[in-house]
């Protein structure tokens, strides 16, 4: 297995619902108009909470400043797990599960913080760029190390640094963060980038306006339903998060679908935001899905946490999670 | 294509159809412009050809790519990947095969939606199509259908929950299981089929090209690289492969995969396209997004790239098949260099054909090959065969013949030279003779000990006139007769030498023509005889010899009347005779018939009428000059004639100039008008001691001439004239090379030699004099440590070689009777100590020559060295040899 650093330099930003507005000019711009800008890196999620942005340094020059924007303060780097050579088993299971407990786990263990994104093609796994010698160290045993520069892989070299990195002791992980399911269900999808421009308005509509106004702190959560979406535009590729209510408002063979048709349940990590130095968040979720054999997707936002898992394995899931953390408690 | 940009596939079968496909399908015929075949709608496509509409298909929206079944039935059978990444087969046309109407509308739809990229039938197993799919995260992205495997939704049930949307009721249509996946977590951007093998498929992936073998699924071969887009194999060298990354191409070279054998000059805006034709070999056309050109890369001379370290060259060129921004282009699969360009906004279509490439070469003779497409031109020069109306030949063709009678290498008799260039030159011949009494006269006044005007001998008449002095004058009777005249006669000793140098006059004090006017007779140059006879007032001599040419044998019977005329000359200034010469003689045709009455009847002092008479030679108005012009007009005329002869490059000039600047100066136009270098050379080399040979010009020509003799081969003309060179310009003298340095001591062997003369042996006695009676000479003079021992013979370098057959006779002409001299020669060449430069072996001159006639190799054990193949040019034979 090839683990792959991608030459992107990423921001974490959160941008207020109440200051969405002075924002959507670079959005739709990093959003619809690629062409426009150098960012090759760029992901929007309404929760309802905030709108949570990763991008690149090139998109980052997009946005104003404002009062209603809150940067992460690191710099973070994409790290994206490549089978390379060989294409191996048939029947793997998918997203985070797969690399539970090759990537996530070790890197919690030695209390490094991550941050994931899943889209559709793919699972990014942010880590701080001040952790990346660590990263290397924890990671290189398992997987050939890969840079990315220009656009082509080169072979990443060990950095050497050994000493000083104690070999953590494995402790059980606990789930400490309350968890919640809402009762909507959501596609994981994607489409072809030509046919962007057709459901650009639509687009805008969901993502900026269709939440309607809304005092801060009122989530539709009362009625089990979430608001959550999201879109990112990754080196080319699309790929969207929404409930199946939303996919309904886009024409037929817009949105790519499997052909299992498959539909996924949220689970929502934290009661209180998480911040971005605890680490061991998305291991605790993660490792008992990989273990239970269940396909997931993992969406770390500025304040919480989001797990899709297919909708028929919610309840063995929520299960599972349980288990796990009344083992803590 | 997605709508807006178009693509060409042209069918594999048949030469004149071909598909458009943007957001449908259409499919065209292509045939001459007016045949009864094309119907009235047909769209031109060039000057000669017009395309006919066939069929439209619109039933595949969303189209992405599309690849035509390779084999012959069915005929038109297309596939077409579409955005959600489903494959679909259609056909265009009406087709009656009842395997075509079982395969129509059959989809091959994978698990997870995403764009299909690119697609590819196998050219073997043609059930087999391969589809290059975007990026998902949990499936693959090379998908490889069979095209004849039917639905069957037990297997499929078992593995996934497939739930087919509902368009798909016809699910018998519908294939969802791939025979083979490959790819997990990937993007596939391009596919093709590797000739190699069947089951051998190449992949643009998303960060590498990847070959997948279908024999092991579980093993690829990649390298990691930006260029992965429009993977496609060169058809006439199954290991090339071209890719791209926005506007670089990479070509790749499968049995040394690990980088790009070599990459093309990157464009500013991204390639769409990029196909090898399939006519010719090596050509290379790309595409650029919102061009309105096709550029070619010719890798016509690529060295195969094993090992091969050095770039190879590539001739880059482009071709504008229209004013139009081009959408895309296809060759056409058999028609040379042929292809079918559609525009980028309009759908308007052009048939175009690259016009080959012209390589031109001259030969270092005056033939001229040229080469276009297939075709190979020779263009050499007619071989005149003398005659009248035969262009006159090229100067290389004349410096080569004369190289080749050694031309200019006559040192004694210096004349004989102009015969040696064909003696039909005019210029030549004056020029050669001008400088054989230059040479003369200066070996006179050696011999007479006399220095003072050697040095002005090589300076031209000019000079020597211009230090005149003591001029006398006289007036003589015309011989023959009392009467006294009225034309006063100079002499000096600077004017006779002028006469001589012009050739009227021997050696000796005394001016006596008479030889003169015999030898001119005998060349039977009645006219020029009896002009020079008058001009030294012998009138009756003049008359004689025109009667003598009158006589002569298919002599000119009108020099009777001349002569008559002659005869009747007076000195009365207004008498009859002499009005009627001076207005008659100008039509004269022959010159000196015409001067001669222009002498005659001129008023004193004033010949302007023989002097600037330009088809009398130069040698005879100086010599006229010098004879009838006092001390004030001789310098001025000298003068003026001079600059006449510089401006025009007449070699004739080269009397009045000599060896000087002034002649390195006439010469330089001379050679600007003619490019004769050799001549220039030659001459100019006799110009020593001195200035004139180290004027860049003359060093200019002399190198040209040398490059000249070296492009024809003639290696050993241009040693010859090497040597006569040295001879003549000592300074030219190439140092010595190579010395050959003791093994044990570091000194050279020669150098220790000649250093220590009283130390035992001579220089002469060394090894390389090879004399076999000479003491031993097998150790170092310097150190007494043995030489090295020849790889063949074994003996220690020194030691002379013993007679061995086959060495000995050269080429072996047997029958002949051996010249002993250079049967001698050879001998002792045979002794000489050779070496390669490469592997430190050497030996005896004659034994490795003799080796080498049979083997590659080294003659020395384990040693692979292949000597004798590592200069080809000393393979190559002069072509002078004899």
């Amino acid at each position: 297995m090839e683990l792959h650093i991608l030459e992107h330099s990423l921001k974490v930003a959160s941008i207020a619902k109440e200051g969405i507005q002075i924002c959507t000019h670079g959005l739709i711009k990093l959003a619809f108009l690629p062409s426009k800008t150098r960012c090759k890196f760029f992901s929007l999620t309404e929760t309802p909470e905030d709108y949570t942005l990763i991008v690149d340094e090139e998109g980052f020059k997009e946005l104003p400043e404002s009062e209603h924007l809150s940067v992460a303060e690191a710099t973070w780097l994409a790290l994206n797990v490549v089978s390379g050579g060989g294409s191996t088993t048939n029947s793997q299971p998918i997203g985070v599960t797969k690399i539970a407990k090759s990537v996530i786990a070790p890197l919690a263990d030695h209390n490094i913080s991550v941050f994931m994104l899943s889209t559709y093609q793919t699972d990014f796994i942010l880590v701080r760029e001040r952790d990346l010698p660590m990263v290397m160290h924890t990671l290189s045993s398992e997987f050939t190390l890969m840079r990315v520069v220009n656009g082509e892989t080169v072979a990443a070299n060990s950095l050497g640094v050994t000493n000083g990195f104690v070999k953590p002791k494995l402790v059980p992980r606990p789930i400490i963060h309350p968890l919640s399911s809402p009762s909507n269900m959501f596609c994981v999808t994607s489409l072809d980038p030509d046919t962007l421009p057709s459901v650009a308005t639509l687009l805008m509509d969901v993502m900026f306006y269709s939440g309607g106004i809304k005092e801060p702190g009122a989530s539709s959560e009362d009625t089990g339903h979430i608001r959550f979406f999201s879109f990112s535009l990754i080196e080319g590729y699309i790929s969207l998060v929404m409930d199946e209510q939303t996919t309904q408002r886009f024409p037929n063979n817009v949105l790519f679908t499997s052909a299992s048709g498959e539909l996924w349940k949220m689970v929502r990590i934290g009661g209180q935001p998480l911040g971005f130095d605890e680490c061991g968040i998305v291991a605790q979720i993660s490792e008992p899905l990989a273990t239970a054999d269940i396909p997931a997707y993992y969406i770390s936002t500025f304040k919480f946490d989001h797990a899709l898992v297919p909708e028929e394995n919610i309840q063995s899931v929520i299960g599972a999670l349980r288990t796990n953390e009344s083992a803590g408690q | 294509m997605s709508g807006s940009k178009p693509d060409i596939l042209w069918s594999p079968h048949h030469a004149d159809r071909y598909v458009i496909c943007d957001s449908e399908l259409g499919l065209y015929r292509i045939g001459p412009v007016g045949s009864g075949e094309t119907k009235a709608g047909a769209l031109p496509l060039s000057v000669e050809t017009a395309a006919t509409l066939l069929a439209i298909n619109s039933d595949t929206p969303y189209m992405k790519c599309v690849a035509w079944y390779p084999k012959h039935e069915p005929e038109c059978l297309l596939a077409v990947g579409q955005a959600n990444g489903r494959v679909v087969l259609t056909s265009l046309g009406q087709s009656h095969n009842s395997k075509c109407k079982e395969l129509m509308g059959k989809e091959f739809v994978p698990k997870h939606a995403r764009q299909c990229n690119t697609l590819a039938w196998n050219p073997v197993d043609s059930n087999w199509l391969a589809a290059g799919l975007d990026k998902h995260r949990a499936d693959f992205s090379v998908l490889i259908w069979d095209i004849s495997s039917k639905f069957s939704p037990e297997a499929s049930v078992a593995a996934e929950k497939i739930r087919l949307s509902s368009g798909d009721t016809d699910s018998g249509l519908v294939v969802t299981k791939p025979l083979y996946e490959l790819g997990q977590n990937d993007a596939c951007l391009s596919l093709c089929w590797l000739p190699r093998d069947q089951k051998l498929l190449l992949a643009g992936m998303h960060r590498n090209l990847a070959i997948f073998d279908l024999r092991n699924t579980s093993q690829k071969t990649f390298v990691n690289t930006k260029a992965i887009q429009g993977v496609t194999v060169d058809p006439h060298f199954p290991d090339r492969v071209a890719s791209f990354f926005e506007g670089q191409v990479a070509i790749w070279d499968l049995r040394k995969f690990e980088k790009p054998v070599l990459t093309l000059t990157e464009q500013p805006k991204p390639l769409t396209k990029v196909a090898w034709c399939p006519t010719r070999m090596g050509l290379l056309a790309t595409l650029t997004r919102d061009s309105n050109i096709i550029r070619l890369y010719d890798m016509q001379h690529t060295p195969t790239p094993i090992g091969d370290e050095t770039e190879p060259t590539i001739i880059e060129r482009s071709v504008q098949p229209s004013n139009s921004l081009i959408g895309s282009f296809a060759w056409h699969p058999t028609s040379q260099n042929r292809m079918v360009v559609v525009s980028a906004a309009n759908r308007a279509m052009t048939d175009f054909t690259v016009f080959e490439r012209i390589s031109l070469a001259w030969s270092s003779t005056t033939s001229l090959m040229w080469a276009c497409g297939r075709h190979l031109y020779e263009c050499a020069e007619e071989a005149g065969v003398g005659g009248e109306g035969t262009v006159e030949k090229d100067i290389a063709t004349k410096m080569r013949q004369r190289a080749q009678s050694r031309y200019g290498h006559d040192m004694v008799q210096v004349w004989k030279n102009h015969l040696l260039a064909g003696g039909d030159d005019p210029q030549l011949k004056s020029l050669w003779y001008t400088l054989f009494f230059m040479k003369q006269y200066t070996e006179d006044m050696e011999q007479k000990q006399q220095g003072s005007k050697q040095a002005l001998v090589y300076s031209g008449i000019k000079n020597i006139v211009k230090s005149s002095s003591g001029t006398t004058e006289n007036r003589r009777c015309w011989s023959g007769s009392d009467r006294q005249t009225d034309v006063p006669r100079f002499h000096s000793e600077e004017r006779s030498l002028a006469l001589r140098l012009c050739g009227w006059i021997n050696r000796g004090p005394d001016i006596n023509v008479e030889p003169f006017l015999r030898s001119l007779e005998g060349e039977g140059e009645w006219e020029r005889a009896a002009a020079v006879a008058l001009f030294n007032l012998d009138i009756r001599r003049a008359i004689q010899i025109l009667n003598k040419g009158a006589s002569a044998e298919r002599g000119d019977l009108n020099l009777n009347v001349v002569a008559m005329a002659l005869s009747g000359y007076t000195d009365e200034k207004s008498s009859l005779w002499r009005e009627m010469c001076s207005s008659l003689r100008l039509q004269l045709k022959n010159p000196y018939l015409c001067v001669m009455f222009a002498f005659l009847t001129s008023e004193l002092g004033t010949y302007d009428g023989v002097l600037y008479e330009s088809s009398v030679a130069v040698t005879d108005r100086v010599a006229f000059a010098c004879m009838f012009l006092n001390d004030a007009q001789l310098p001025r005329y000298m003068e003026k004639l001079t600059s006449e002869m510089k401006e025009v490059g007449n070699l004739e000039g080269i009397l009045l100039t000599g060896l000087t600047k002034d002649g390195v100066d006439l010469m330089e136009s001379y050679v600007d008008r003619t490019g004769d270098v050799q001549t220039a050379s030659f001459c100019m080399l006799k110009g020593s001691p001195g200035e004139v040979v180290k004027d860049p010009r003359v060093q200019c020509w002399i190198e040209n001439y040398r490059n000249l003799l070296d492009a024809w081969r003639f290696w050993h003309k241009r040693a010859e004239f090497d040597i006569h060179r040295s001879k003549l310009d000592p300074s030219s003298k190439p140092l010595a090379q190579v010395f050959v340095s003791c093994n044990f001591c570091g000194k050279s062997i020669s150098y220790s030699c000649s250093a220590m003369p009283h130390q035992g042996r001579g220089f002469s006695q060394y090894g390389v004099s090879g004399s076999p009676t000479k003491s031993k000479v097998t150790s170092c003079p310097g150190c007494r440590k043995p030489l090295p021992r020849c790889a063949l013979c074994l003996m220690n370098m020194g030691t002379p070689v013993s007679n061995c057959p086959g060495t000995g006779h050269g080429t072996g002409k047997s029958g002949e009777k051996v010249d002993l001299t250079r049967e001698n020669k050879l001998a002792q060449f045979n002794n000489w100590f050779t070496w390669c430069h490469n592997c430190r072996h050497g030996g005896h001159a004659g034994h490795i020559l003799s080796w080498f006639r049979d083997h590659t190799e080294c003659p020395v054990s384990a040693c692979t060295c292949k000597c004798m193949q590592l200069d080809t040019t000393g393979n190559l034979v002069p072509s002078d040899s004899h």
